[in-house]
């Protein structure tokens, strides 16, 4: 034990002059293997196949901006739920926020005459306030976050029905200036893509590049371990549903300003493809944590998917098949691949 | 479905000189995992209609000498085994060895919300009447039957929860002995009082003796010495995986039990790299209480390492979480801080918690990631996590603790429980603590690290880090300890100091068997 004598009582310098010694890194070829990026190679492969398939109409560039125009409020969605999901808190009631944030906002242009940039303020301080309302249930009230944001959305359908009468939100005050919120085309491509993009790239920063995110996964990993070793884990799982509820709430804004109304029934079909795309994204690029851009990936090969199959004219039930295939195959995969890593983990003592 | 063929001819009852009262009896049982033996030649006979206790220290051999009887593990080849006279095959994993081998788990192994009825029939099946319809009269007849054995009145219908402990462990037993005739059968008790209120003990005391007066055999499992005396027959202790004696208890004294258990070189504490404390108090607990303890109070010095000792329930396993403050809305009395931190960080007691795999790691996640979770505020410039600075600080902790990893994004989950342990300490050694609280600071970590642990605590504490530590390995507190706390039924009942830190004596005083 006498090696060890002088290495114990120093500590590693954090700020010292003495250069770490090299070690090995993981390999660049690791980032491209299948393991790590296999969407992108089965999103290749269905390029080729419909490339093949339906040479005139999908290898257009048309058809590719039709593919992101028409996944954007999709990828949104999906990235609401990141953080949530990174801290293994679901959030089932974006559904319901998606919806009653549209409303919200159609119904302070058209019927209380409020400006564009002020409705919009305050549809997202509503969003915000539907994932606070989440938190307390879930993380003051200690709820199951399963069964409490199935029931606040539940809340949030009865309350959109309420105020709405079960009638859209139209008028002409929508065309002047709001729809432009969501459809405009910049570079042949609708501002919601942008705006996908854009929280991508702050989600990606949070949860990839600072403590934040860190102490996000360390929660959603283990709770217990994270508690103890001082992460205040109720916290963050709190602020996780304010996060989706206000990235939901941004997406229901937006989904309003692509069809110049507030629609009572727009959200819910967004729910379960945004799961799909977030469970699927967490299969890539970061070994099994749910991550924004590999929800962006995992929403464009879902939407490359669907709109190839459409343009192939095949019968709509294979949207559903193709959706639910890459899905069970994408966890099934992930799963061997991790209780590979995980053998020989577990030591039992005696 | 376990063919039992005859391979090894000495397994004929004639190779052996056999004591003709043997119920149970195993020759040259070991059983190795991976690479390390944990369990060598052991040799066991249980003779009929005795009460046989079984006794070993914490890592002694114990529970998995239990777990291959019981099938849960496979023995190496060369075990032999007989049960009543006939060939018992140890080798393979299996569900159930023998009929006449039967088990009471600590866990007891019944369903609290559910009643004394359906639990007998989770072991033995429903009656069923027409059209596959449970028959509850012929259940509730049988279920009553079965209970008669101990000659008390047991309400079959309360669910289990609301029936105390030793009735649970009453139906247990029942339920375990159910179809055996007189005088057949071995029966196991893994810890029955573990989870049993002192009360009740003599109770389950008399159920074991009409266990025995029905002329089944009894493998008690127990490390409480006092219950040994009074209970049992003969006992087996069990030390470094091997039997080290088996022997009539009346010609034994409880501080010659003891030295069997802990062997020779427990007897001898072990100083090396102890230093002496100072004399400044850097905390101080007041009375503290919670799930278990009732009124811990204690002063730790700067520089010195606190060892806590106590049986599984007698509070001592809730002190390091005290300490370090998780113990939450649970602990009453107080806890003060009683120094300015002395130019270490003040506020932070770091962790290293009792259950490694439920508490410690993030098994998904790598080696930096896991080691760097409490200190990622010092890492960041800015909003920003400093990649480099968190390599830095990772790559020297895997060098000076030698963890066998060979980079930091290694996945934490492939390492071995010792190199996850390193990990753990190298986390909480990170925050640069003026206390750091430790709770089964060894458990699942091989014998090289376990020095290298002591080694790292002794070096730590030389240079002013005052330590918390409870280890149900008793062998960890004299290792470490420059004084051990001894803790009974929530309350600290012996303070032991320097030299008379050794197994042997903490035994005595967790067990109350003190020469007066």
């Amino acid at each position: 034990m006498s090696d060890s004598l002088t290495e114990v009582v120093e500590r590693p310098a954090r700020n010292g002059p003495t250069p770490p010694p090299p070690r090995a890194r993981k390999p660049w070829s690791r980032h491209l293997a299948f393991t790590n990026i296999g969407a992108v190679y089965v999103l290749i492969a269905l390029v080729v196949v419909f490339g093949v398939w339906v040479p005139d109409t999908f290898l257009t560039l048309d058809t590719f901006r039709q593919i992101l125009n028409s996944n954007a409020v999709t990828a949104l969605a999906a990235l609401s739920i990141i953080i949530p999901l990174s801290a293994r808190v679901f959030d089932l009631s974006i559904g319901g926020t998606i919806t009653l944030t549209g409303v919200v906002v159609t119904q302070l242009i058209v019927e209380r005459g409020l400006s564009v940039p002020v409705a919009i303020a305050l549809a997202l301080v509503v969003g915000i306030l539907i994932g606070t309302l989440n938190a307390v249930i879930v993380v003051v009230l200690k709820i199951d976050s399963f069964i409490a944001t199935m029931a606040s959305g539940a809340l949030l359908a009865a309350f959109t029905t309420m105020v709405t009468g079960d009638v859209d939100v139209t008028g002409v005050e929508l065309s002047e200036g709001f729809d432009e919120f969501g459809q405009h085309l910049v570079g042949g491509f609708a501002l919601p893509v942008y705006y996908a993009l854009l929280v991508a790239v702050v989600l990606w920063f949070v949860m990839q590049q600072t403590a934040f995110g860190r102490r996000m996964y360390a929660t959603g990993f283990n709770k217990d371990a994270a508690r103890l070793a001082g992460v205040p884990t109720e916290t963050l799982r709190f602020v996780s549903l304010m996060i989706s509820g206000g990235i939901a709430g941004l997406a229901g804004i937006v989904l309003a300003g692509t069809l110049a109304a507030g629609s009572v029934t727009a959200g819910a079909p967004y729910l379960l493809g945004a799961f799909a795309a977030a469970f699927l994204g967490a299969t890539q690029l970061h070994g099994g944590k749910f991550n924004a851009f590999g929800t962006l990936i995992a929403v464009l090969l879902l939407g490359t998917g669907v709109v190839g199959l459409g343009l192939a004219e095949a019968p709509t039930w294979s949207h559903d098949l193709f959706t639910g295939v890459v899905l069970i195959v994408a966890l099934v995969a992930t799963r061997y691949q991790r209780s590979n890593r995980k053998q020989g983990a577990a030591s039992s003592a005696d | 479905m376990i063919s039992t063929t005859a391979e090894d001819p000495e397994l004929s009852p004639t190779a052996a000189p056999a004591d003709p009262r043997a119920a149970l009896r195993v020759r040259g049982l070991s059983k190795t995992f991976g690479t390390t033996q944990v369990l060598r030649d052991v040799d066991l006979e249980i003779r009929a209609g005795e009460i046989h206790a079984f006794v070993g220290a914490n890592g002694s051999g114990k529970s998995t000498t239990i777990k291959v009887l019981a099938g849960y593990h496979g023995a190496d080849p060369g075990a032999e085994a007989e049960l009543d006279g006939t060939p018992l095959d140890l080798g393979a994993r299996a569900v159930k060895r023998h009929d006449d081998l039967r088990f009471v788990h600590q866990d007891l192994g019944l369903v609290p919300d559910m009643n004394a009825v359906d639990n007998m029939a989770l072991t033995h099946g429903f009656r069923h009447g027409r059209f596959g319809r449970i028959d509850w009269a012929a259940q509730r007849e049988f279920t009553r039957q079965a209970l008669q054995r101990f000659g008390t009145s047991i309400d079959i219908d309360t669910p289990l929860e609301s029936l105390s402990a030793v009735v649970c462990t009453e139906i247990a037993i029942a339920a375990a002995m159910h179809g055996w005739e007189a005088g057949q059968g071995v029966l196991v008790l893994d810890e029955p009082t573990a989870m049993l209120p002192p009360a009740q003990v003599g109770r389950l005391f008399e159920i074991v003796r009409q266990v025995r007066s029905s002329g089944a055999s009894v493998l008690y499992v127990s490390h409480r010495l006092d219950e040994i005396f009074e209970l049992a027959d003969r006992v087996s202790v069990i030390r470094g995986g091997h039997i080290v004696a088996t022997r009539d208890v009346s010609t034994l004294t409880t501080d010659e039990l003891a030295d069997l258990m802990v062997g020779q070189e427990g007897s001898s504490a072990r100083n090396v790299g102890k230093s002496a404390p100072g004399s400044e108090v850097v905390l101080r607990a007041d009375e503290l209480t919670g799930r278990t303890m009732r009124g811990v109070s204690f002063e730790l010095h700067r520089g010195e390492v606190l060892g806590i000792a106590g049986l599984v329930g007698s509070g001592s396993e809730e002190v390091p979480y005290a300490v370090a403050g998780h113990l939450g809305s649970l602990l009453g009395g107080r806890i003060d801080r009683m120094t300015d931190g002395g130019g270490r960080r003040r506020r932070a007691v770091p962790l290293v918690p009792a259950h490694r795999l439920q508490e410690g790691v993030f098994l998904e996640a790598s080696v930096a990631e896991n080691l760097s979770i409490s200190s990622l505020g010092s890492l960041s410039r800015g909003p920003r996590l400093s990649a480099r600075a968190e390599e830095a600080m990772v790559d020297g902790w895997i060098d000076r603790l030698g963890i066998d990893a060979p980079h930091g994004d290694t996945l934490i989950a492939t390492l071995s429980g010792g190199n996850q342990q390193k990990v753990v300490l190298a986390r909480c050694l990170n925050q640069d603590p003026e206390i750091l609280a430790m709770s089964e600071p060894t458990a699942g970590v091989d014998i090289a690290t376990r020095s290298r642990i002591y080694d790292l605590v002794a070096r730590e504490a030389a240079a002013g880090l005052s330590v918390v530590v409870t280890s149900s390995d008793l062998q960890d507190l004299v290792a470490m300890c420059t004084r051990v706390l001894v803790i009974r039924d929530g309350r600290v009942v012996q303070e032991l100091l320097g030299e008379a830190v050794t197994e042997t004596d903490i035994i005595r005083a967790m067990e109350g068997t003190t020469a007066a």
